[in-house]
């Protein structure tokens, strides 16, 4: 079974008199561990795929299953705690709390789920810190982080609750080429070692080395023939 | 509680200028209705804490002890109204007095000893037992008017000792003596010694069981010509100048209590504002909004708890600078004013509330503020 299954999803954003159709019937399945890059130009629905798929965004039409969870027709609350338990996210961004360190920027999710960052919460901070090379940052604030090491306490973040899916949406687009593919690098290595599937977003297509598959969109319409994409556009 | 917590130890520059910022403002509120109540006292203290459940004043008085007598028939009168346990004259009158060595004013309260009109607040010594004996007030020991020391009515009168002293019943901003009502008598004869009778300024009154002071003043008032019974508060409230001074200190307090939550409730809508990307990244990670908005209400509630014990050692350290005045700390009033504010600020930052519910997660993609 996938982890992530997405049949027929679409979004309509009513402007006036206007439908504006950003995701036309996307149909796509990403297995455990397996890494999709979703490519795109700039407002090609690449970002409300992602985000129809983590859940911060309900489709109008279509079903949307997460790792055996139908979220095509939760409601806010639902969407929330399906949020906080199932998926990881990595925003385009430095996406980090500002006021929390390292390693409370990974605490927060076992403290937003009720937990109440324990020994154990603790442990397994330190460990995925460790693993992201952040050992020695992690009682640094993100404002005394680089761009790279902020993205991979945010990966680290992601990975917290052991979840099926994590999406990226634009990870390295504020970072400069070596350090872009030393995160990249990481993404694949932390998401193969844990089986964890990955849609990453991008619109350098020079990001889809690290990918197993990539799929592209245009017009909010998926294929995955680079051919009829460009003819498409 | 982690998210407001972790952010506060983080930020204790600003959170500690703001508490700090509350602390004072309150601490205006707590000195000024502290200097209101010693205001109160030091006009009218006498009549505050005197016994008398109801003062029955001459009806062209108009509330001022000093105009008001009351004549023997009026007396009979009010003793027969139904409610009436006890009534018992009550004197005022202004003398000079050597104190301490020198002449100064003084006011001398007369009743009938055992009766309603004794002092209220003694807090030591004794309440006076036979003629020439007084309770003074605390806040004029100094002055010649202490515990056993001897007060002289001038000229050539009555020499009073000091047997007890009470707290809070100065009158006229004068030292007071509470004095049995022939000595009153007697002191009112040193000044005019051809007087034929001397008549009380007031009554005071016992309210019998099963009656309230407010319908015993009603039925006075209905059934006895040319009087005007008040309850306690109510002569008190009717004091001249007293209505006045409290009118004008409510603007103040008031403004003050409208300011400390503006405050408080625009600074944590600054604040807000401010981290407004963080909470969206908290929103599209899963944080319930009920989490992000009870962080901003315990952070209200520590910054107004710290704000308040400033206040409150401020406000204790500068009563003991001007205990010359009459004032004292009080802590209940000095508690439920921290309460109100608590309150209000709590009031006021449901705007930030409202700024944080409206957050969209999905904001989190876009980037709009996600930067640190």
């Amino acid at each position: 079974m996938s982890v992530l299954d997405m049949r027929d999803v679409r979004k309509v954003y009513r402007s006036g008199d206007a439908d504006i159709i950003a995701l036309d019937h996307a149909t796509l399945q990403v297995d455990h561990g397996e890494i999709v890059a979703l490519l795109g130009p700039s407002g090609s629905g690449k970002t409300t795929l992602l985000s129809i798929a983590g859940g911060l965004l309900t489709p109008t039409e279509g079903t949307v299953v997460v790792d055996g969870h139908d979220i095509s027709a939760y409601n806010a609350k639902q969407l929330t705690e399906f949020r906080r338990e199932n998926v990881g996210f990595v925003f385009q961004s430095v996406n980090l709390v500002p006021f929390l360190n390292a390693e409370e920027n990974l605490l927060v999710v076992d403290e937003l789920g009720g937990g109440k960052g324990g020994k154990t919460a603790k442990g397994r901070a330190r460990q995925l810190l460790e693993e992201l090379g952040l050992g020695s940052r992690m009682r640094n604030l993100p404002a005394q982080l680089s761009g790279g090491e902020r993205q991979r306490v945010a990966i680290g973040r992601a990975l917290f609750n052991n979840p099926k899916l994590v999406l990226f949406d634009e990870p390295t687009s504020a970072l400069d080429t070596k350090i872009g593919a030393q995160v990249m690098e990481l993404i694949r290595t932390e998401m193969k070692s844990r089986d964890t599937a990955a849609v990453i977003v991008t619109h350098d297509s020079r990001m889809t080395d690290y990918a197993d598959r990539t799929v592209r969109i245009v017009d909010g319409r998926l294929t995955t023939n680079s051919a009829e994409a460009t003819a498409t556009h | 509680m982690f998210l407001a917590l972790k952010e506060m130890r983080r930020a204790k520059v600003r959170f500690g200028l703001l508490a700090g910022a509350v602390g004072l403002l309150v601490f205006l509120i707590l000195f000024q209705q502290a200097l209101l109540t010693g205001l109160i006292n030091q006009f009218i203290g006498a009549l505050k804490n005197q016994s008398g459940e109801v003062l029955v004043y001459n009806g062209q008085a108009r509330k001022n002890l000093d105009g008001s007598i009351i004549l023997p028939d009026q007396q009979a009168a009010i003793a027969e109204v139904e409610g009436v346990a006890v009534a018992s004259p009550f004197g005022q009158a202004t003398f000079t007095v050597t104190a301490d060595g020198d002449e100064t004013d003084a006011v001398i309260f007369g009743y009938q000893l055992g009766n309603p009109g004794e002092p209220t607040t003694l807090i030591s010594g004794r309440l006076p037992e036979g003629a020439d004996e007084a309770v003074a007030s605390e806040k004029d020991a100094d002055a010649g008017f202490a515990l056993g020391d001897v007060v002289r009515v001038e000229p050539g009168g009555a020499s009073i000792t000091i047997v007890g002293v009470a707290r809070d019943i100065n009158y006229s901003v004068a030292p007071v003596l509470f004095v049995d009502f022939a000595t009153f008598e007697a002191a009112k004869r040193t000044r005019n010694p051809d007087a034929a009778a001397i008549l009380p300024s007031a009554i005071a009154i016992e309210v019998a069981a099963g009656s309230t002071p407010a319908q015993v003043a009603a039925r006075i008032n209905d059934q006895v010509d040319g009087v005007e019974a008040l309850t306690r508060q109510e002569a008190v409230d009717g004091s001249p100048g007293v209505s006045s001074v409290r009118t004008s200190f409510a603007i103040i307090l008031g403004l003050f209590y409208l300011v400390v939550p503006l405050v408080t409730g625009l600074f944590f809508l600054i604040v807000t504002f401010q981290k407004a990307s963080a909470l969206t990244l908290l929103r599209a990670i899963g944080a319930p909004a009920r989490t992000l908005v009870w962080s901003l209400l315990v952070q209200v509630f520590i910054v107004m708890t710290i704000g308040s014990v400033i206040a409150f050692g401020l406000y204790a350290g500068a009563i003991q600078g001007v205990s010359n005045l009459g004032i004292h700390v009080e802590v209940m009033p000095a508690v439920i004013t921290s309460v109100v504010v608590l309150a209000l600020a709590l009031l006021t930052s449901l705007v930030a509330v409202r700024r944080v519910l409206r957050l969209d997660p999905l904001s989190a993609t876009t980037g709009a503020g996600i930067a640190l």
